[in-house]
């Protein structure tokens, strides 16, 4: 499928390249890096990855493809031409933009093959034309899972006219996705370092997650597909906007109507992304990939502030939080390293940051649970007890991080802990979990007891109180249950130890047994405030367990 | 006085037997230089003696404790800079060595002093609050170098603590060492560099497949082995010289078909 892909690209990237492209060394260049990889694991597929890496993209086309089928029931539904090709070019557009910088900003910025290639003779815009077709050979794969199904139902539902041009407006929304991707890489590496870039790519690789829980969960439930159709019109502003084009170009062909309108929105359809194209190949890829290389090159001497003479270290934020929740050194250092590694760590914040999002997800549908009327739950919520939702959620969330700080991909800097005099492990630990507790539970707790307390008013200040702890005391026991390991010290993707079902049974019967005495305590208006004490003493308790374990208690 | 003991000491990894039965006696003070090639056990008689690896078999004493018993009490006392540069580089030099000098349990102060005060020695203060992803190997293995010595030990392990450095910084280690002589700390240290180890050496241990194979000062290994350069004792010791020669010819060979 690969070979098939390039030679349909190189094909037509042969009316775009310019002279000094190499044709035939672009394609063993390529070749050999899509041969690579097909051994490699890609960044966004951990989770299968101890599956072949071609069944991972298999994986990706399909979850693409069922994507595309249900674009391809919407056609189905609504039949108008205009709203459903804005629907599916606004959608193409977004999805190969946004896969281009989630799955291929690693391509795009790598500037390790400068060193293996350019010292042969190959020109230097050979091997960025060669980074482009490689991208584009995926990205088109990619486009016809995405595509497929919803081009089916062009042919059937607007004739095969159309279907064939649709096939034409797909690739040419897909060529405008690569240039918009490149123009902001441009833009940001005009303002920001290659560090800046990388965290921007994270965070649109956690968008991009978080948009597909909430894209598949919410938007169906919010989003009256008639009412739209009903009430759909073209404002003046919308005709800047390329899907429009597209969609009114089809329109055209559908009704063989050819007015001065029309003709303009064909001619800009497929000139502007041919043009855009153009300018990508000749001008934004090598400034590009000339920005790159002198970042890469000057990468030792990077920018940053300069400090004249001596360096005047001001305790941060965290440094100061971690002297005042922590009990000894080497919990401060437990603290203080997790708190900055789970900003900083991409590993991590790929893992995680996504799952705080699933937490407004789960919120929305827990709460407002499909088929219900949104307007009435809302004027009824207060005599609910949803309350409890929003006292636990936040844990359900945040318990996954228990196990993500213990990988890193610089797992090895952890040799640092067996060559120092560390007599309790333990301490660096339970430093690790009340980083985790004050950096990401806190504020959502906060936040979500802030929102019940609007809704639900002061009644149930107790119930968060006693929540809080309840939280702490299950969050403590999650990582109790599990098996200890220091903080980022352990390989990412070796498989973890399973097998543990008891364990497992056990903390959920523990956290079970935690809400539903919270639930059972409600039906008493005293009961909740009673078992505050309990449950704090709790909380100490496990905090002082987790502080005492020792070397033999730790996995390695 | 002897600082470090060890007595007849083997370690297995799996049926493999890396170390086999080493006796060393080191004297307080010295400069040591642990040399042979690679798979020649010299990592892992480091890591026994800082007391990471307990598996073992035999006795292995550091400043008189038992390094299986009293493996914190020598930590604390110890420096030992492993031979990958491997550090958390998404942390500042002084954020790294803040974090390694918490787990030494020292003071806020001390560390914050001293990690200045060493790292503009080092030629890093301009870099102290850049994140350690863009730095070079070199640069690494010197904020490493730092986190080994900020608590001040009285022995040193480095394993190769010279890759990666610039010519100044080899210069300038060269020296740390021999300064730290002075005060009385005792260096362990392995190196693949001979020329190093042959000028600030006072003893050089050459082992080869878990065995010591040469043990004493550069003029005593060279009177005795009748060669110049402890490259020359180093490849004659390791039976290399012909074979490297005879591979050179082949190599060579096969260019010119």
């Amino acid at each position: 499928m690969d070979k098939l892909v390039l030679t349909f690209v190189l094909a037509v990237a042969r009316l775009f390249l310019q002279k000094d492209v190499d044709i035939d060394k672009l394609k063993i260049i390529v070749e050999t890096k899509l041969m690579m990889d097909r051994r490699r694991v890609r960044v966004t597929m951990k989770k299968q990855s101890d599956k072949e890496p071609k069944n991972q993209l298999l994986v990706t086309q399909i979850v693409y493809a069922f994507f595309g089928l249900m674009m391809a029931g919407l056609i189905f539904y609504l039949k108008a031409i205009v709203l459903t090709m804005i629907f599916l070019h606004s959608y193409i557009l977004f999805m190969m933009a946004m896969t281009m910088i989630t799955d291929f900003s690693t391509i795009m910025l790598d500037t390790t093959d400068n060193q293996i290639i350019l010292p042969r003779p190959v020109s230097s815009k050979t091997l960025f034309t060669a980074r482009l077709v490689h991208i584009l050979v995926y990205l088109l794969q990619f486009t016809l899972a995405l595509a497929l199904f919803p081009l089916i139902a062009c042919f059937v539902v607007f004739g095969p006219l159309v279907g064939i041009t649709a096939i034409f407006t797909v690739l040419f929304t897909v060529a405008f996705a690569v240039f918009l991707t490149y123009l902001l890489y441009a833009l940001v590496l005009r303002f920001a370092n290659e560090e800046k870039v990388k965290d921007i790519i994270s965070y649109f690789q956690i968008f991009m997650t978080i948009f597909f829980a909430v894209g598949y969960q919410v938007l169906p439930r919010l989003i009256n597909f008639d009412a739209i159709k009903r009430n759909f019109s073209l404002h003046t502003y919308s005709y800047f906007l390329p899907p429009v084009w597209m969609a009114i170009t089809l329109e055209a062909i559908h009704d063989f109507n050819f007015d001065g309108i029309h003709v303009l929105m064909i001619a800009l359809s497929f000139m502007i992304p041919a043009f855009a194209f153009w300018i990508m190949i000749k001008f934004l890829a090598p400034a590009f990939a000339k920005k790159l290389s002198a970042m890469g090159s000057s990468s030792d001497a990077s920018s940053g502030k300069s400090i004249s003479k001596k360096v005047h270290y001001k305790k941060p934020f965290e440094e100061k939080l971690s002297d005042l929740l922590s009990t000894n050194n080497t919990e401060k250092a437990g603290f203080e390293l997790t708190w900055k590694m789970t900003a900083r760590d991409r590993l991590f914040k790929m893992q995680f940051y996504p799952s705080l999002g699933y937490l407004f997800v789960f919120a929305f549908i827990f709460v407002f649970k499909s088929g219900q009327n949104i307007k009435m739950l809302w004027a009824t919520l207060s005599s609910t007890t949803y309350f409890l939702w929003f006292v636990y959620l936040p844990m359900f969330s945040i318990s996954s991080a228990i196990m993500l700080i213990a990988f890193n991909e610089n797992f090895t800097a952890s040799w640092v802990y067996l060559s120092s005099p560390l007599r309790l492990p333990g301490s660096l630990i339970s430093g690790s979990l009340k980083s985790l507790l004050v950096k990401f539970f806190l504020p959502i707790f906060v936040l979500l007891f802030g929102f019940s307390f609007y809704v639900w008013g002061y009644t149930i200040a107790d119930d968060f109180i006693f929540g809080f702890f309840n939280n702490i005391l299950i969050f403590l026991l999650t990582a109790h249950f599990n098996s200890s390991y220091l903080p980022f010290s352990m390989q990412p993707n070796v498989k973890q130890q399973t097998g543990k079902f008891v364990k497992v049974f056990l903390q959920l019967v523990i956290v079970g047994a935690l809400v539903g005495l919270h639930y059972v305590a409600l039906m008493l208006p005293w009961m909740v405030a009673a078992l505050i004490p309990f449950s704090a003493v709790g909380c100490y308790f496990m905090f002082k367990t987790i502080q005492q374990y020792k070397w033999i208690q730790i996995t390695t | 006085m002897s600082i470090i003991q060890i007595q007849d000491l083997k370690k297995y990894y799996g049926a493999n037997l890396v170390l086999k039965g080493i006796d060393l006696n080191i004297t307080a003070g010295q400069i040591v230089g642990y040399i042979g090639p690679n798979g020649a056990g010299k990592s892992t008689t480091i890591k026994i003696l800082s007391g990471i690896i307990s598996d073992f078999e035999g006795t292995a004493t550091v400043m008189g404790m038992d390094v299986r018993k009293d493996a914190l009490d020598i930590k604390q006392k110890i420096g030992y800079i492993p031979e990958q540069a491997a550090l958390y580089d998404v942390l500042t030099p002084m954020e790294y060595l803040r974090f390694v000098g918490k787990l030494y349990n020292l003071e806020d102060g001390i560390i914050n002093t001293k990690s200045n005060d060493l790292l503009r020695l080092m030629e890093l203060h301009d870099k102290a609050d850049i994140r350690m992803t863009t730095f070079s190997k070199g640069m690494k293995q010197k904020v490493l170098l730092i986190s080994g010595f900020i608590h001040n030990p009285e022995i040193i392990f480095l394993d190769e603590p010279l890759s990666g450095l610039d010519a100044n910084a080899v210069i300038l280690v060269k020296e740390i060492l021999g300064q730290l002589k002075k005060n009385g700390k005792t260096i362990f240290y392995s190196s693949h560099i001979m020329d190093v180890v042959e000028k600030i050496s006072d003893r050089i241990i050459l082992i080869d497949k878990g065995e010591v194979k040469a043990d004493g000062s550069f003029e005593e290994l060279k009177n005795n082995a009748h060669l110049g350069s402890l490259e020359n004792i180093f490849t004659s010791l390791t039976g290399g010289s012909e074979q490297h020669q005879s591979t050179a010819q082949d190599f060579i060979n096969v260019l010119k078909s």
